[in-house]
């Protein structure tokens, strides 16, 4: 277990070296980071322009499900999309069994490879968005709402985390990967709004396969005070589930891919 | 130490075929096809011995290779590596090994190879002390200077490798799995990695299991070898018994101290060829006595030797032969 | 005629035709050879399902503007169906290329390598309308036919309006790509591009619902073009001398990305065979 902590050490520093090297990028993509953060809220803006409330939410509890979205993209952008990219590269190279070679823990090594901390700007994005949306509410969260949100947001880091694994898995059995990160993008993209914007299927979908709901909307409940504590540990239980299907599902590729491929 | 018995790996491939409406059939249904990578091998290797694979292109060797670094499951036999499983890729098994394929590398591309030394170092867990030893003699060996502190995209392919066999041998690897490893560069690199290769093995008593298509690499590493081709082991011994097997017939080179017409030469053996002065003769080996002899009385000879013949063309023969054994036609040959 | 790379060489036209086919048999074999991939390019593009998702239970209690459910059921499957014709990919590939060196690839070969990328990326259009049709065939099970554009006329004004939008998406994602001859990579332009795409086009909302500020801008900026304009006139937004109005503008467009998309190939490809690639 020490073994992997020093480990994790040399991988962030490694990864910071190879940042060093490219500093010019650090604030570029800082403010295309913040850009995109904006877009997400100008629909939202739109559409609160002329009601009150949509589907039992008002603009600025709306707002909080948009905060907790542009967090999690700065965790997704920064902690776990580069080291995806890296993966990728890894299998088209066909250096992916270097990885392989080494006595480690392969998904261990392959989630540490590379980090982008400048991503960590929307984390600030989300700060100030966060704000306005409780002065729009008019009174602050409560500190157990503060809490449990916080629990999720480890729980949706976990699930994040998880979804990227079977995402990487799948890259196994797909030769051409460029678009594998962008359909993770577009499909986490609905996060954006609260989950009762959607109806049917969809929500179903949402709710239960690619739990978009969970990592957005639950937040946003429990920081408004009305997470149940029942959901709360669904939630949690629910994170860890998936990520042991993760888990198994990157072993099977694995296994696959050691079997089928040269 | 490393034995194999019926090992086969098998891998099953899609064809594509090539046309519009195949292709959009393909979109719906797929033909596949099962392509013999590797077709039951067996072979024993002891500790410390030095054995070069052979074999025409896509004949497995690159496969085999794989299946006894454990990047591979065999599709059937049976393979002990130093009494390991390989394709359990236990940490304790990894820790011996390493696999160095020339043109690819482990080196961070972004950062300077000193920091793959770095990461493998605290990967393998090596001590720092005995890191340091090794990093000191490696850099000598290799003749690395200030190498190891420049980022890797900025050095030259020969420089890249070198560092790259520095990375490898961090762990100082009990068993070297080498994939064509001097592919790619100029003469005195490749000599000076035979040298590397040769040496380490010798003092650290390293097994080295080599493949490449150079035959100086393995005529000056590897006293044993075996042949794969299409899969199947066809050869495993000595290469100077191989090429005899092959080509019985051994080289006679005549340097002449005047012009000699073709005539005079042709009844003393196949002339291979004949320059102003210097003609080379191809001769049976009971009759080489006899064509020396013969050779030395009627003609104007300053100097004489006796070579086989050139590794290249034995070679060439021998896979030329497996090609038209296996008929002609484009076959999908194992990746 | 001046040679050199990239000019267009005095190659018989009849050689380039006969090239043609092949070329664009080649990429469709291409697109077509990895299911996988092609699935997950189509899933890709889903964010305008989401939208209407969204918007739907927006207008669930009142509509906002003139968009009830059933017009943004036929805004945004139109929207998904535009962008699938239409969306292009090319900077992606350009970057790539330039940065491995196998341009130079294409440098070689008697065929002009803007043409050769134009057929490519129309190589895949077949494949992405064979997408679109169940999605346009629900669209007018849900929607019914009354919002289609009625006269023959507008739907000539709206093809017009496709090949336009194709081209603008086609044009800035080259220009763009080929910055790629001077810097590290331009795969951030071609994000910036795409995050002021994803506002002012209309992708996310019908440019009619905008704020009179941001809908002014959105009219003189090239992406309300690229993806809004043949959306709204397949939705009958506009009558016929507003719809050739605005196709003339989108043309406007088409024509200055045309010469910058030219220019900047012209200035990379002499900086590129400068510094040999």
């Amino acid at each position: 277990m020490l073994r992997y902590i020093r480990l994790l050490g040399v991988q962030v520093r490694a990864s910071t070296l190879v940042l060093m090297q490219y500093r010019a990028d650090f604030l570029t993509e800082g403010l295309l980071e913040i850009c995109w953060a904006l877009t997400a809220l100008v629909p939202l803006f739109i559409v609160f322009r002329e009601r009150e409330s949509v589907a039992g939410w008002t603009y600025g509890e709306a707002l909080l499900v948009a905060g907790w979205f542009v967090l999690l993209q700065a965790i997704l952008e920064g902690a776990i999309n580069p080291s995806l990219a890296s993966v990728v590269e890894h299998i088209r190279r066909g250096t992916l069994d270097f990885v392989l070679l080494k006595p480690a823990d392969a998904q261990f090594l392959v989630s540490t490879a590379r980090f982008e901390p400048w991503r960590a700007t929307n984390a600030l994005t989300a700060a100030v968005v966060f704000v306005q949306a409780f002065w729009l509410i008019g009174h602050p969260p409560s500190l157990a709402g503060v809490l449990a949100s916080l629990l999720l947001l480890a729980a949706s880091t976990l699930l994040l985390y998880s979804l990227w694994i079977l995402t990487v898995s799948a890259a196994f059995y797909v030769v051409r990967v460029d678009n594998l990160t962008h359909l993770f993008s577009s499909i986490f993209d609905a996060a954006r709004w609260p989950a009762s914007f959607f109806r049917g299927v969809v929500s179903f979908l949402f709710t239960f396969v690619i739990p978009l709901a969970l990592m957005t909307t639950y937040p946003a409940l429990a920081l408004l005070g009305r997470l149940s504590l029942t959901t709360l540990a669904l939630a949690l239980g629910g994170a860890a589930l998936f990520a042991l299907a993760a888990r198994l599902a990157w072993l099977r590729s694995l296994g696959r891919y050691t079997s089928a491929s040269s | 130490m490393i034995s194999a018995a019926g090992l086969a790996k098998h891998f099953r491939v899609h064809k594509r075929p090539p046309g519009l409406r195949a292709a959009a059939r393909s979109l719906f249904r797929r033909n596949y096809t099962t392509v013999k990578a590797v077709d039951g091998l067996d072979f024993e290797i002891g500790r410390g011995e030095r054995v070069g694979f052979l074999g025409p292109n896509g004949a497995g060797k690159t496969t085999t290779l794989k299946l006894l670094a454990g990047l591979l499951h065999p599709s059937a036999g049976s393979l002990r590596v130093d009494g390991h499983l390989p394709q359990r890729r236990e940490n304790a098994f990894l820790e011996k090994i390493m696999l160095v394929m020339g043109q690819k590398q482990q080196l961070l591309w972004d950062l300077p190879p000193a920091e793959t030394f770095e990461l493998n170092r605290a990967i393998y867990d090596v001590p720092r002390p005995r890191f340091r030893a090794t990093m000191a003699e490696l850099t000598e060996l290799l003749e690395l200077g200030d190498l190891p502190s420049r980022p890797t995209r900025q050095l030259s392919l020969g420089e890249r490798m070198r560092c790259e066999l520095a990375a490898a041998l961090v762990h100082r690897p009990a068993i070297l799995f080498l994939d064509e490893p001097t592919i790619g560069l100029d003469v005195s690199m490749q000599a000076a990695m035979r040298k590397f290769i040769k040496s380490y093995s010798e003092e650290n008593g390293a097994t080295v299991l080599l493949t490449s298509h150079y035959m100086d690499d393995v005529a000056a590493l590897c006293p044993r070898v075996i042949v794969i081709d299409r899969g199947r082991l066809s050869y495993d011994g000595g290469l100077a018994e191989l090429a005899r097997r092959i080509r019985p017939e051994k080289r006679v080179v005549l340097h002449l101290a005047r012009a000699v017409p073709s005539a005079a030469l042709a009844p003393l053996g196949q002339l291979v060829r004949h320059d102003v002065a210097e003609a080379v003769l191809q001769v049976d080996q009971r009759a080489l006595a006899a064509t020396v002899a013969r050779a030395l009385a009627s003609l104007p000879v300053v100097d004489l030797t006796i070579e086989n013949a050139p590794l290249e063309e034995v070679m060439g023969e021998l896979f030329a032969r497996s090609r038209a054994e296996c008929g002609a036609g484009p076959e999908l040959s194992a990746p | 005629m001046r040679g050199g790379p990239g000019t267009l060489r005095a190659v018989s036209a009849r050689r380039v035709a006969r090239a043609l086919p092949a070329l664009f048999r080649v990429s469709f074999a291409d697109a077509v050879a990895y299911r996988a991939e092609l699935l997950i390019w189509v899933l890709s593009t889903t964010m305008p399902l989401i939208m209407l998702a969204l918007w739907s239970a927006v207008a669930r209690d009142a509509p906002v503007g003139r968009f009830g459910p059933r017009e943004f059921t036929a805004y945004f499957l139109a929207t998904f169906i535009v962008r699938q014709l239409t969306g292009s990919w090319i900077s992606w590939q350009l970057n790539h290329e330039i940065r491995q060196g196998t341009l130079s690839m294409r440098l070689l070969r008697p065929l002009h390598p803007f043409l050769a990328f134009v057929v490519e990326a129309l190589a895949v259009i077949p494949l992405r309308a064979a997408v679109s049709l169940p999605v346009a065939a629900l669209a007018l099970w849900i929607v019914g036919p009354q919002l289609l554009p009625p006269t023959p006329a507008l739907w000539l004004v709206w093809l017009m309006a496709l090949v336009g939008s194709w081209l603008i998406s086609f044009l800035a994602s080259f220009a763009i790509g080929c910055l790629a001859f001077f810097m590290e990579s331009s795969r951030q332009i071609m994000e910036l591009w795409l995050a002021l795409f994803f506002v002012f086009s209309g992708y996310l909302v019908p440019v009619e619902l905008f704020p009179p500020a941001l809908r002014w801008v959105a009219e003189w900026l090239p992406f309300r073009y690229q993806i809004g304009l043949p959306v709204e006139l397949l939705t009958s937004a506009h009558d016929l001398p507003a719809a050739l109005g605005l196709v003339g503008r989108q043309w406007i467009f088409v024509g200055v990305l045309s010469g910058t998309a030219a220019g900047v190939w012209r200035r990379g490809l002499r900086r590129f065979a400068a510094f040999g690639g």
